[in-house]
Parts: C-alpha cells; sequence; structure tokens
C-alpha cells in the first residue's frame, strides 16, 4: 500500500500528500539542511546529488546538481518565497535539461498528525512540452537504473 | 459553435478554455473551411498520465529514503539525550 497520495487540482496543479512518523520539526529541517537533503532527494537508484545548496531565506537561492556517475547529470535552481519555521516553505524551481523548464512554484506545508506530520506539497503542473522534455529525461534516468539492477542480476 | 451550445458561456469564453486545453496538448484542433473541430488528443493524455507516473515514482522512492533519513536522526537525538 502506497503512503503517499497524488491528485491533480484543475488543469494548473498537483497535489501531494504523505504522513511521516517523525515532528514537523524534524521534516521540516530534512528539507532544507544541505546534509540531509543529500540523503534522500535523489530519484532513481545510483544518483547522487554533490551539490546542494540551501540558502534558507526569503529571496535566498536553491541549487541542487544530480550525477549518476556515468556522465548523466542534470541541475536545479530556485529561489525561496517564504519559510514559516517547521510548518511551511515556499520556494520556486526550474530544473535544466539544459534548457531551464518554466518556473515551478511549490509551496510545502507540515503538520503534526498524532506523533508524527503529514505533510501537504502543492505544485505547478508543468505544460505538455516541459512534461515531454522531463519524461524524456526521467525515462532515460529510469531506464539506467533497470539496467543496473538487471546486470546485478547476472 | 456547436461545442458552445451545451453551455451557457459566450463563445469567446468556450474559446478561452479551448485554447488552454490545445496549448496542454489535451486537444487537437483542425481546420475544416469555416469550422474548427477538436477532437481528444490520445497522446497528449497518455503523456500526462505518464508524467503523474514518473512523479509519483520518483517521490516515493525519495520519501521512503527520507523516512530512513528521519528515523536516523531521531536516534542522534535520543543518544544525545542520554549522554
Amino acid at each position: 500500500m502506497s503512503k503517499l497520495a497524488l491528485k491533480t487540482e484543475g488543469d494548473t496543479h498537483v497535489v501531494v500528500t504523505r504522513r511521516f512518523a517523525a515532528p514537523p520539526e524534524a521534516v521540516y529541517r530534512a528539507h532544507l539542511d544541505p546534509s540531509l537533503v543529500q540523503k534522500w532527494m535523489l530519484g532513481p537508484e545510483g544518483w547522487t546529488m554533490p551539490v546542494c545548496i540551501n540558502d534558507a531565506r526569503p529571496g535566498g537561492k536553491i541549487r541542487y546538481e544530480w550525477t549518476n556517475g556515468k556522465g548523466g547529470a542534470f541541475y536545479l535552481t530556485g529561489e525561496f518565497v517564504e519559510l514559516e519555521p517547521y510548518h511551511r516553505i515556499v520556494h520556486v524551481e526550474r530544473m535544466h535539461l539544459p534548457d531551464p523548464t518554466p518556473d515551478n512554484h511549490i509551496e510545502t506545508r507540515f503538520e503534526a498528525d498524532g506523533t508524527g506530520t503529514l505533510m501537504t506539497m502543492r505544485m505547478t503542473l508543468p505544460d505538455a512540452e516541459t512534461r515531454a522534455a522531463m519524461l524524456a529525461t526521467g525515462m532515460e534516468r529510469g531506464m539506467e537504473a533497470s539496467y543496473a539492477r538487471l546486470e546485478s542480476m547476472f | 459553435m456547436e461545442l458552445a451550445e451545451p453551455f451557457e458561456m459566450t463563445q469567446p469564453a468556450i474559446s478561452q478554455h479551448l485554447k488552454v486545453l490545445e496549448d496542454a496538448g489535451l486537444i487537437v484542433r483542425r481546420v475544416d473551411g469555416t469550422k474548427r473541430p477538436r477532437r481528444l488528443a490520445k497522446a497528449g493524455i497518455e503523456t500526462m498520465d505518464q508524467w503523474l507516473a514518473m512523479l509519483r515514482k520518483a517521490l516515493e522512492t525519495n520519501y521512503d529514503r527520507l523516512d530512513a533519513v528521519l528515523t536516523s536522526m531521531e536516534l542522534k537525538k535520543q543518544k544525545g539525550e542520554k549522554q
């Protein structure tokens, strides 16, 4: 059973919800502290994030760079808009594939839920062209991960 | 015109909605004399489903890893409290 719920909101947004066993303070920190972000925001197996810059203040810069160690690489840049400690992060980001995708406006909320956290992330739905560009990159990445797993079976 | 008939909306308003759908790659427009028939763009809808599936998979993988990060943060905190 998947713990993640993902739904579209009209033609313009995607809303993702996910519960975590840790309190909002920890989940919030894990979204901002570069040494923690580098441990989980990695996408498919085999990828690492050697560069992670989070200048966590309104207007502060974001830069994440990923690599698969086999020549595959791409990066994301962005800016923080609003930060409400342990409760809410608003930021803008774009992927560079290598052409920049249109800005994705993301609001992430962290609410106490028993001893854990309910996280709600609301993001802009990319246009058709951006979806196609992301799919092309994503499929390549996904397939590399699948091939790597396949190879390890022999 | 025909597409606007069932709705209580003006023709320009309907055209605006159709343009949004067209820009999103969900419908395709053809020119047939003075008519502009639209049809659903199967490829566009499939791309949307594929994209949402890719997003879901990437997020599930990431958040499963985040669960592990949160567990180790909690363990570190407990250790710190004992010292």
